[in-house]
């Protein structure tokens, strides 16, 4: 019985117990991985003969550490700002208008979203492939088709997140802005963008955050000199399995971390995603 | 008021795809009057108000202000200041920034905008709140600021959408009348839409009635009551029994099951009417009433509600009637259940509809007053 005070604390209980779960689930590999990064033994065995922080002064021994998250973050960066280029005016017209062929447009901007990367990075690399043949211009492991490849995941979920966000605001505030003599253009820029702000950073960060850590797409259009940082990941544990590995995923966590924090500054994040 | 029409709408019409919203709707809005259009959900107001705002294109039809037909002009051209049900505050910006958003996109001198920020503010008693944002604000405060946001604009006509809908009761009727003095205190003609009819009996100084897209009445609180002009009106404004049955001769009704009626005043018309009386305008004869008994009726149910004790009395045929009597007279005492009772009405509180929901007009006879 839901009244019940001694059910009612069981619930509360539950819930209680099913949080902690959930939070231990999320950082676990989290806690493990650093723990990791702190063992002596030069290939990862339980229980560690010892401690030592020295691995993270050697992370310039990983290989291309620098090239591959500078890489990442570079290309995560304008894959997120162009997919807003994109999703942010393709969603207000969604919603805001209609035209013919808008049904067919929306399919095709979440489309990306239902074909697995792997078969769009295996298309991407044949068609990229074919181009290179014909033209004898070098494109895999260029940024710029990173940057293309990316859009077609990022762009779905700025578009999705904006939809979202535009449908739960009053159509009524714009219409009261066109009524207080603002033309189409300034009702758009003074009302509907300042509007959209939480949707628009929450889109931007699941951009970047699906950009940064792709593997199945990004695998395929990288070449030799030009690689991101999952990959470079896994590359390197394909041949060893040491706590160098371990500390470099800890940087790169603190990196995100550090900059979700930056952003949260601004915009309290719990309130947008 | 003068009584030159501000605002004229003339066979305004709104079609979605086979099926009118709002057909035909002519109004005449005098300078400084405030018209409010009433009518259930559904009934073409709030259509009405979006075409005159501009957020609805008609499919025919004029909106002249000032003999001007604006019509084709986009919304942010037509110098309507509107009231949203929702209110529709920037939630972005505060309160002063909603305010003076209307003076900024008409790009004024920074001394006016600051000059007429004061003055509205001041007039909506907001002064102290300006820097906060429309969700630091109570409910009643948000209101303030919509209406403050659409006075700043000196609009020629000020619109209002279910002005009172999203208020607490006990705060509808101060906010109705603050709204009221503003309105007059600033002569702007306004139209105003609710489905609430105390609401619309408060603020109007002239009422139309909708429904299904078509303007059914036009008139003064009183006329909208005393005189309505179809069974619509008469059921939708206050509330009337409304009885079919048929004019057998000059002042007989007969009801369906044949109980007989004798009406108050004599008619030229025969065969299927509808008879609209009001509860309190009916009353138990009593001894030595003036009026001759009309009807005999059953009482079916008595409840006593304190101004009024709410009869339900039945006819022979099962058709029923509602009937209030004041208790001030009876001392509150109530006839007893089963009880049959005579029923007698005056010729002014007697309305007749032949069977197109047209009024009937009594014959004039010596001493009698035509509807």
């Amino acid at each position: 019985m839901p009244g019940h005070p001694a059910s009612a604390a069981a619930l509360r209980g539950l819930v209680r117990l099913l949080v902690v779960i959930g939070i231990a689930l999320m950082l676990i590999p989290l806690l493990m991985t650093a723990y990791m990064s702190l063992f002596a033994d030069g290939v990862v065995t339980f229980p560690p003969s010892g401690y030592t922080l020295s691995w993270y002064g050697r992370l310039a021994e990983f290989p291309k550490f620098g090239q591959a998250l500078g890489t990442s973050l570079r290309v995560a960066a304008m894959a997120t700002l162009c997919s807003l280029l994109i999703g942010v005016p393709a969603s207000i017209a969604l919603v805001r208008y209609s035209f013919p062929g808008r049904s067919a447009l929306n399919v095709l901007l979440l489309s990306p979203l239902t074909v697995p990367g792997v078969v769009i990075g295996l298309g991407l690399y044949v068609l990229m492939v074919d181009i290179e043949i014909r033209t004898e211009f070098p494109l895999i492991g260029s940024d710029w088709v990173l940057i293309l490849a990316h859009l077609l995941i990022t762009t779905p979920w700025v578009v999705r997140l904006c939809v979202a966000n535009l449908v739960q605001l009053d159509r009524s505030i714009e219409e009261a802005a066109a009524n207080l003599g603002a033309s189409p253009g300034r009702v758009l820029w003074s009302v509907t963008l300042p509007m959209m702000r939480q949707g628009i950073i929450a889109a931007a960060l699941f951009a970047f955050i699906v950009s940064f850590e792709n593997i199945e797409m990004t695998l395929f259009l990288i070449s030799p000199g030009m690689i991101t940082f999952p990959i470079s990941v896994l590359q390197y544990l394909e041949y060893r399995f040491d706590p160098l590995v371990a500390s470099v995923v800890v940087v790169q966590t603190a990196v995100i971390a550090a900059l979700l924090l930056a952003i949260d500054r601004y915009v309290k994040l719990s309130k947008v995603v | 008021m003068n009584t030159a029409s501000h605002l004229r709408i003339e066979g305004l019409t709104k079609i979605y795809g086979s099926a009118a919203a709002v057909e035909d709707v002519n109004l005449d809005v005098r300078q400084g009057e405030m018209l409010v259009l009433l009518g259930p959900s559904g009934c073409g107001k709030t259509t009405t108000l979006r075409l005159v705002a501009g957020f609805v294109a008609a499919t025919r039809g004029r909106i002249l202000v000032e003999g001007r037909d604006i019509a084709s002009l986009p919304p942010y051209q037509r110098e309507m200041g509107m009231v949203f049900q929702s209110y529709a505050l920037f939630p972005h910006l505060t309160v002063a920034q909603n305010v003076t958003f209307g003076l900024r996109m008409r790009k004024l001198p920074k001394a006016e905008i600051d000059r007429r920020l004061e003055e509205t503010l001041d007039m909506v008693k907001l002064t102290t709140m300006a820097d906060r944002y429309p969700r630091q604000l109570s409910g009643g405060q948000q209101q303030r600021v919509a209406l403050a946001r659409a006075l700043a604009i000196r609009p020629k006509v000020l619109l209002l959408d279910e002005p009172l809908s999203n208020l607490d009761a006990n705060l509808r009727q101060s906010v109705a009348r603050e709204i009221r003095q503003l309105q007059r205190a600033a002569g702007l003609t306004a139209l105003m839409v609710t489905h609430d009819q105390d609401e619309a009996m408060t603020m109007a100084d002239r009422l139309v009635l909708m429904n299904e897209g078509r303007v059914q009445q036009v008139g003064t609180q009183e006329e909208l009551y005393e005189q309505p002009l179809n069974p619509f009106v008469a059921r939708f404004i206050g509330h009337s029994n409304l009885i079919t049955g048929e004019l057998v001769d000059a002042d007989t009704f007969r009801l369906p099951g044949g109980a007989v009626m004798k009406l108050a005043r004599s008619y030229a018309q025969r065969g299927p009417h509808t008879l609209a009386l009001r509860p309190e305008r009916v009353r138990l004869q009593t001894e030595g009433d003036v009026s001759p008994p009309r009807a005999t009726a059953r009482v079916e149910d008595a409840t006593y509600v304190g101004s009024h004790v709410d009869y339900l009395l039945s006819f022979e045929d099962g058709s029923s009637l509602a009937l209030h009597e004041p208790t001030g007279a009876t001392g509150g005492t109530r006839r007893a259940m089963g009880e049959s009772v005579a029923i007698t009405w005056d010729g002014l509180n007697e309305r007749l509809f032949d069977a197109d929901g047209i009024t009937v007009s009594a014959m004039t006879a010596p001493g009698m007053t035509t509807a």
